[in-house]
């Protein structure tokens, strides 16, 4: 039985073993084994050539995790909090997302971004907040956002085997919730782009990811006690995502409702809500609706408030119900 | 422009002392300050213990989320308050600042406001503990992102020096920070303006559990100055008179159009970084020992012993005071109603935009 951030150190642990091509970098990734521990161990079994202690600039993690890698290091970077990307932003969507581009193929930076996402932690704006959908919208990068421990191993181990700059995105409110077994085979991968249909259901599609599986499985259990049935799909990755297994089930009960923590407008599940809409509007017996954050910077004091929480998913459930 | 200051020559490779660690004067020049204000910066950095003190308190029992101690860290920050002239110029502190802005005048209930995330904030909570903010005493609101804060400091200068204000700012941050890229930025358009800005760094040799060694391969943060064509200073953090004629000088100054400073404060954090933190990982209980010995707080009660202007009984009164003082703003607070929900959709533009609303009302709904 482990957590999400045990995982996280472990399968760090067994890639380091398998291919010491790979590194770790960060700040307090070393001695201190990173603020959440995510890279507990590390420092004391691979040393200070593998398992680096940064300067406080995430301009230079990500940037010099680009030219690592193009000369042939396999660098896992950590970015502290998610809300501390922004520093960095130039080097990932100026460098890392676009040098295989511009290089017409001949460069190109293999490296994962690590960094814990999400709210519900009392972290005000800058412990709390989603970025994905800047990842998203720049092409070049892929991201993943898994929420458990089994799916953090099998695909950091994925990321860290990928040929382009991955964004792994950790719920960090979920990093010491959940307990379970995570196979122990070194070559247990999850491809990119495979979400995880969690639950079968006969009335509706509850879509999420990330932190915010939680409370969307919570409201699945609820519908459950009312006779509601559920299907529940866990997206895992953002990009790639996977259009069939969400166009197939709700193609198949014609409602869902979407959640996702991060602000309302360009949430990643508006890129859902419309590709539903363009390619299997036919099917549709309800509008599909998006539960998310509101579009305000993440508050402190209204912490939880601001999480789709399952009152909310289930409100929106009953209007595609009753539509 | 690199200009000679009074009594300060830049570049000085070992740190500015006008206290001995047993309270004697040892400067070069003499002592300025009248006894009440020499008593009155004693009291400010023995109240920002306490209030460090306290915080912690709070935050065990559940009333604040999360503390990043400033014990150790008085001087520069009692310093600096008593620098600048209160309300005229610009402060634009760092998280671990609350002696600074205790010493310029916020309130203790302001501050606990903030700090444990009441309706009373005026900042309407909208931010975890650790960010001041004061619009009547010019306290830029901090945000967490280590040192955004440096580039709005030096526009706020350059504008000052524009508008012919004769006002300066001091912005102020940790060594860690200086490894940001906005650190470069701002403090490179400052020596190119000339701005009336003084940077404080307060090193504690440490950014959580990282060295000052990994941090930089400089021998200090002050002889970066030169690279930036201002004078850079390098003083004894644990000396609050030192801090203060160094800052005071480095002030005026930029008010005299003389342009940017930097200040290296040698500091210790004898906390964690922070309640999140546990520091047993990566440094040793001697270490901690040994810091605590040069406590700033102790050197400056020496020397006003010694000038027959503090006494245990003194020392006793101010401490009953000041808790009292802490008890009543926790009272007001504890009498407060709770932030209101619908706060988390004002401030967000000047205006409630018409989807913003929209959620509101679905949200109260
Ligand atoms: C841009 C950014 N990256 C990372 C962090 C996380 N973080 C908070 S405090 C800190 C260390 C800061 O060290 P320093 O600047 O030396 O100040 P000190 O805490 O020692 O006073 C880090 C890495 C942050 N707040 N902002």
């Amino acid at each position: 039985m482990q957590t999400i951030v045990q995982t996280v150190a472990r399968t760090l642990a067994e890639e380091m073993r398998r291919d010491d091509r790979v590194v770790v970098m960060g700040e307090d990734v070393g001695k201190r084994g990173g603020v959440f521990l995510a890279t507990e161990g590390l420092f004391d079994q691979f040393g200070p050539d593998r398992v680096m202690d940064t300067p406080l600039s995430e301009a230079a993690i990500i940037g010099a995790a680009v030219g690592m890698a193009v000369h042939g290091l396999r660098p896992v970077a950590e970015i502290q909090f998610a809300d501390y990307i922004f520093p960095g932003f130039d080097q990932l969507v100026s460098q890392a997302a676009k040098l295989r581009y511009r290089s017409g193929g001949i460069f190109h930076a293999p490296m994962v971004v690590r960094m814990p996402a999400g709210g519900g932690v009392k972290g005000g704006h800058h412990h709390s907040q989603n970025p994905e959908s800047h990842f998203i919208h720049t092409p070049g990068l892929k991201v993943v956002y898994p929420s458990t421990p089994t799916d953090i191993k099998g695909l950091l181990k994925t990321a860290i085997r990928d040929e382009d700059p991955v964004i792994f995105m950790e719920p960090k409110r979920l990093y010491r919730a959940i307990k379970e077994d995570v196979p122990e085979d070194i070559e247990f991968t999850i491809p990119l782009g495979q979400a995880k249909v969690l639950r079968q259901g006969t009335d509706l599609v509850l879509i999420s990811y990330g932190g915010s599986m939680a409370e969307t499985s919570k409201a699945a259990e609820e519908l459950a006690k009312q006779q509601i049935s559920a299907e529940l799909i866990d997206l895992r990755s953002l990009m790639p995502w996977d259009k069939e297994t969400v166009l197939k089930s709700v193609a198949r009960l014609g409602r869902v409702v979407l959640v996702s923590e991060s602000p309302h407008t360009l949430n990643f599940m508006s890129e859902v809500s419309a590709t539903i809409c363009e390619e299997i509007l036919d099917s549709l017996l309800a509008p599909p609706i998006r539960v998310t954050g509101f579009d305000t910077p993440y508050p402190y004091a209204q912490d939880r408030e601001y999480l789709p929480g399952p009152n909310r998913i289930l409100r929106a459930v009953q209007k595609v119900l009753e539509y | 422009m690199i200009a000679d200051t009074q009594n300060f020559k830049p570049f000085n490779p070992d740190p500015i002392a006008v206290l001995s660690q047993s309270g004697d004067w040892i400067a070069p020049f003499a002592l300025t300050l009248d006894d009440e204000t020499l008593k009155t910066i004693y009291k400010h950095m023995l109240a920002a213990r306490l209030l460090d003190e306290r915080f912690i308190k709070l935050q065990r029992s559940g009333k604040m989320s999360f503390v990043a101690p400033h014990s150790g860290h008085e001087a520069p920050q009692v310093a600096a308050a008593h620098a600048i002239s209160k309300g005229t110029d610009w402060l634009f502190p760092y998280y671990r600042d609350y002696a600074m802005t205790l010493a310029l005048g916020q309130s203790v209930l302001e501050i606990l406001a903030q700090t444990t995330g009441s309706r009373l904030d005026t900042a309407k909570a909208r931010q975890m503990p650790m960010h001041p903010g004061s619009k009547t005493l010019n306290i830029f609101t901090g945000a967490s992102a280590i040192a955004s804060h440096i580039p709005p400091a030096v526009g706020t200068a350059i504008s000052m020096k524009i508008r012919e204000t004769g006002q300066a700012v001091l912005t102020s941050f940790g060594d860690g920070a200086t490894s940001e890229g906005d650190f470069h930025a701002a403090i490179n358009y400052a020596g190119a303006k000339g701005a009336p800005i003084v940077f404080l760094c307060e090193n504690n040799r440490l950014a959580i559990s990282v060295d000052f060694n990994k941090q930089t391969g400089s021998e200090t943060i002050a002889i970066k100055a030169k690279a930036y064509g201002m004078p850079g200073y390098l003083v004894d953090g644990m000396d609050v008179l030192a801090c203060y004629y160094v800052l005071k000088e480095c002030v005026e100054n930029a008010r005299a159009g003389l342009g940017p400073s930097l200040v290296e404060a040698q500091v210790m954090r004898f906390g964690a970084h922070s309640s999140a933190d546990d520091d047993t990982v990566y440094r040793s209980k001697e270490e901690l020992e040994l810091m605590r010995q040069r406590d700033p707080i102790l050197r400056m009660r020496r020397f006003l012993e010694k000038q027959g202007l503090w006494s245990d009984k003194a020392e006793e009164k101010f401490i009953k005071e000041t808790q009292l003082a802490f008890q009543t703003a926790l009272d007001t607070l504890a009498e407060a109603e709770k932030v209101p929900l619908e706060w988390m959709f004002d401030d967000v533009y000047a205006e409630l935009l018409p989807h913003l609303a929209q959620q509101k009302k679905e949200f109260l709904g």
